[in-house]
């Protein structure tokens, strides 16, 4: 399991988390939780698909804390999160690159988790309702939201 | 628009990540050092309890201090949503 799918769930939590310290947290922490709850998986959905909803529930968690901790210090999360890609040293891409992604992470958690799974990961539909457990319809639409407001923040800087 | 967003990692980092991922396991079949001291954790519990419970009943004007970063964690680790602090916030107004 790990050697199958540990390569394609860190680059799944990275584009969610941005950081490669917090990917790296998040996916440990999705191990130790898979590794217990192994004995109870009944295999209703596939490995990957079981995998994909662990460590999109602790990347989902991570940013609610996140976002919780900005709050309290009265920060801005928008702001906390370009530094986290203006400071990222394992960030290779050029100008435009770096607008998508503080576009990407300027997004709510759970519409920028359906665009990463989508856009990135070109994920079916009906898979990401089965890792999120949302519907089909409800994703489409969060989806397209996503993908306007995007377009929308990478022209604007252009 | 890009359909990758170019992200690397450390030399060597995903044959690492392989080993420590599936080295878990083990390590959680071993008990913690938490575990190995729970019985002399529990005394120290019921010490630090009695010197606790000493120090109200000798001390009852006193508060114990948190600092900001203790409560923020605090709230940050239990269940708590931003929408619930606004909420606070509004009450306390």
């Amino acid at each position: 399991m790990v050697e199958q799918y540990s390569e394609q769930l860190y680059w799944h939590v990275r584009g969610l988390v941005s950081s490669h310290e917090d990917a790296d947290d998040i996916l440990q922490e999705t191990f130790v939780k898979v590794w217990k709850a192994l004995p109870g998986f009944r295999g209703d959905a596939s490995v990957q698909t079981w995998l994909w909803r662990i460590a999109t529930n602790e990347a989902l968690s991570f940013l609610r804390k996140q976002k919780v901790r900005a709050a309290l210090r009265f920060e801005s999360l928008d702001a906390e999160a370009e530094r986290v890609i203006d400071d990222d040293p394992w960030f290779d891409g050029d100008d435009a690159q770096r607008r998508l992604a503080k576009a990407v992470a300027s997004l709510p958690a759970k519409q920028r988790a359906v665009f990463c799974m989508r856009y990135f990961e070109e994920m079916p539909y009906e898979q990401i309702s089965s890792v999120t457990g949302t519907s089909v319809g409800a994703l489409k639409a969060s989806y397209h939201q996503a993908a306007e407001k995007i377009k929308v923040s990478v022209e604007e800087e252009d | 628009m890009s359909k990758k967003i170019e992200y690397k990692v450390p030399d060597g980092y995903f044959e690492n990540l392989k080993t420590r991922l599936s080295a878990i396991p083990a390590q959680e079949k071993q008990p913690s050092r938490i575990q190995k001291f729970t019985p002399y954790l529990a005394l120290a519990a019921c010490f630090a309890v009695a010197v606790l419970v000493g120090n109200l009943v000798l001390n009852r004007t006193a508060t114990p201090a948190a600092s900001d970063e203790e409560i923020i964690e605090y709230l940050v680790n239990s269940d708590i949503t931003l929408a619930q602090i606004v909420d606070c916030l509004i009450v306390n107004e």
